[in-house]
């Protein structure tokens, strides 16, 4: 195997202690559990998501509007469009001798297509909330 | 011209068709339908008018996009596939309104021609894509407009299901593409395909561990496009619950675009002779079990769409036998020959299919029983389809499979040639299968009253074009032969 899997396992040691030690962990602490609490011993009380306070009344997960997960996409859309362009403008004045034109218009493609996208969704009523 | 214009174009076009679509709610969704094919066959014929010497090596594209004759005999090939999957989807719009929950009958049909068009650019890109940058960024392209497509008809059941199934399974498939990259960007610190190739010639063998994890995590990811064993696992359900228009481009543009990314890869893989016997036998194994597994199981299939999704199973195991083989040097023509001959037998099935599971709402293989008299023209066709499939001669399909098999003989395969021949021999009897339903067995009861089947006259048309192809090039295969580098 040689030199190549040395030089690995050193840099990686740190995160192999750490994955070492988080799964070590969970087994000690299932185990102490285990073996000082009576073991086996299960009931319906000690079944329940949790042993103590109220009892959990609702049944199954709430059915919430899958309008929900359309905001959140648009949000995600256009959230993504702004951490895309900070990195351009902060490094557009160092380019701009060598590549301007190159990187202009390529930022200008990426803003058209999601302009297309947002008209899109605009016309389309998904931005209509209370429908 | 500039070769990039190709897929500039059309993707313009395709978000003028999506604006036009979602600013005109009054015009019939068909003409959007039209529209898209006339603007695919302009960009088919703007192909032929590329200059690759245009491309300016300063730009920043350069190096990420090749515009080589493969490239370009493959971007035609998608373009076609394209043009064939448009004029299916305008005949199927009226099956996948039905399944739409829209107020207005027609609404809702208008996208799936721009999302064609999308991920046919999509497959463009792959076809000339040689940076895994690239590779990756058009295979999402085009898996995540499949993703909308497969669920398309969302009031259906089947469809949702395959649909979740798909952005399941793509998901993962993805992630394992990309964490094969990583590996083979941070062994090799690049990410371009000719530099790896060079890189490969001269190296050290303690870097062969990284580097053929990373290529296993890749091929799995590609494993998944084609349909080859591990990953075959979704193709059955998503086969059969995607619109019938968006099966046959999910069967034959994805493997065809995947099959050219593979080839890529492996033309720069196969730099280092050591490097390459490894994964030459990979790729032999995979090759064997996706033959066998496909033609297996499709042998019970009992419903034609699901019958179809394990031969285009099997057909990817063939075709991995010829990339299996390319040490004989003229396995690549071999694949894009088979590509093309599966493209149009697989096109022409599915043609049919679709006509035959919009007039009877089903797809199973009890439905055809009859067809044979019923519309004779509809049988003739399907019966040169699945023949070519099974690779009769005087068909497009055996040139094909000849073409493979001399190369892995070439090669000297001779496991993986057996392990073909069975599989041909599986092929013939669930091939013909389809045949004894449409000309020997009698239609039932309720069947046996409907009038034949009524196409309109360009899908007819389509149907033609193929069924004479199918015949002519299976006599005489000299013109696509010389279209092949």
């Amino acid at each position: 195997m040689g030199k190549w899997w040395g030089v690995m396992l050193e840099e990686y040691l740190p995160a192999l202690v750490h994955v070492v030690v988080g799964i070590g962990f969970a087994v000690v602490a299932l185990l102490t559990n285990f073996l000082l609490g009576r073991a086996g011993a299960r009931s319906k009380a000690k079944d329940t998501p949790y042993e103590c306070g109220m009892l959990p009344a609702i049944e199954e997960q709430p059915r919430f509007s899958v309008k929900f997960y359309l905001v959140a996409m648009l949000f995600i859309l256009f959230d993504i469009e702004v951490v895309f362009m900070y990195p351009w403008a902060v490094v557009f004045r160092e380019y701009l001798e060598r590549e301007g034109v190159l990187i202009f218009w390529s930022m200008m493609g990426f803003i058209g297509i999601l302009l297309v996208a947002f008209l899109y969704a605009l016309r389309k009523g998904a931005m209509e909330w209370s429908r | 011209m500039n070769p990039i214009l190709l897929e500039a174009v059309l993707v313009c076009y395709a978000f003028l068709l999506l604006l036009v679509e979602a600013f005109n709610s009054r015009m019939p969704r068909r003409y959007f339908g039209w529209a898209a094919v006339v603007g695919t066959t302009v960009v088919f014929f703007m192909t032929f008018f590329v200059d690759s010497s245009k491309m300016n090596p300063e730009a920043g594209y350069y190096g990420f996009y090749a515009a080589d004759t493969l490239a370009i005999l493959f971007k035609r090939f998608i373009l076609l596939v394209s043009v064939c999957v448009l004029i299916m989807a305008i005949e199927f719009a009226p099956v996948l309104v039905r399944y739409l929950p829209v107020e207005k009958p027609d609404a809702g049909s208008g996208e799936m021609y721009s999302l064609v068009l999308f991920a046919c650019a999509g497959m463009m890109w792959m076809a000339s894509a040689q940076n895994f940058v690239m590779i990756f960024v058009s295979v999402e392209l085009v898996t995540i407009t499949f993703y909308v497509m497969v669920a398309m008809m969302r009031g259906n059941r089947a469809s949702l299901e395959a649909g979740i199934k798909f952005l399941i399974l793509g998901a993962i498939a993805t992630s394992l593409n990309v964490y094969g990259i990583a590996w083979i960007f941070g062994t090799l610190g690049t990410t371009e395909l000719p530099e790896i190739g060079a890189i490969l010639q001269s190296i050290d063998s303690s870097l062969f561990p990284s580097l053929l994890f990373g290529f296993g995590l890749i091929f799995a990811g590609i494993s998944f496009k084609v349909a080859a064993f591990p990953f075959q696992f979704w193709v059955p359900d998503v086969y059969q619950g995607a619109p019938t228009p968006v099966t046959a481009f999910l069967s034959v543009g994805s493997k065809a675009s995947a099959f050219v990314v593979l080839m890529r890869v492996l033309e720069s893989m196969l730099s280092n002779s050591e490097l390459s016997s490894k994964i030459l036998f990979m790729l032999s194994l995979v090759a064997g079990v996706t033959i066998l597994m496909g033609n297996l199981s499709a042998i019970p299939q009992t419903n034609f769409k699901r019958l179809l999704a394990y031969s285009s199973i099997a057909h990817a195991g063939y075709l991995l036998m010829g990339a299996a083989s390319i040490v004989s040097g003229n396995s690549g023509p071999a694949i894009a020959y088979y590509l093309m001959a599966y493209l149009i037998s697989n096109m022409l099935a599915f043609g049919v299919l679709l006509v035959v599971g919009k007039s009877t709402g089903s797809d199973e293989l009890v439905h055809f029983n009859g067809l044979g008299k019923k519309s004779p023209w509809l049988a003739t066709a399907l019966t040169l389809a699945v023949l070519s499939l099974a690779g009769l001669p005087f068909t497009v399909g055996f040139f094909g499979k000849f073409f493979i098999f001399s190369s892995a003989l070439q090669a000297q395969q001779f496991i993986l040639v057996g392990i073909g021949i069975l599989g041909i021999g599986c092929g013939f009897y669930y091939y013909l299968k389809v045949i004894r339903a449409m000309f020997w067995l009698p239609a039932s009861k309720e069947q046996s009253i409907s009038s034949p089947i009524e196409i309109s006259k360009p899908y007819a048309v389509m149907l033609i074009l193929l069924s004479i192809s199918l015949i002519i090039f299976g006599v005489y295969p000299e013109p696509i032969f010389n279209l092949i580098p």
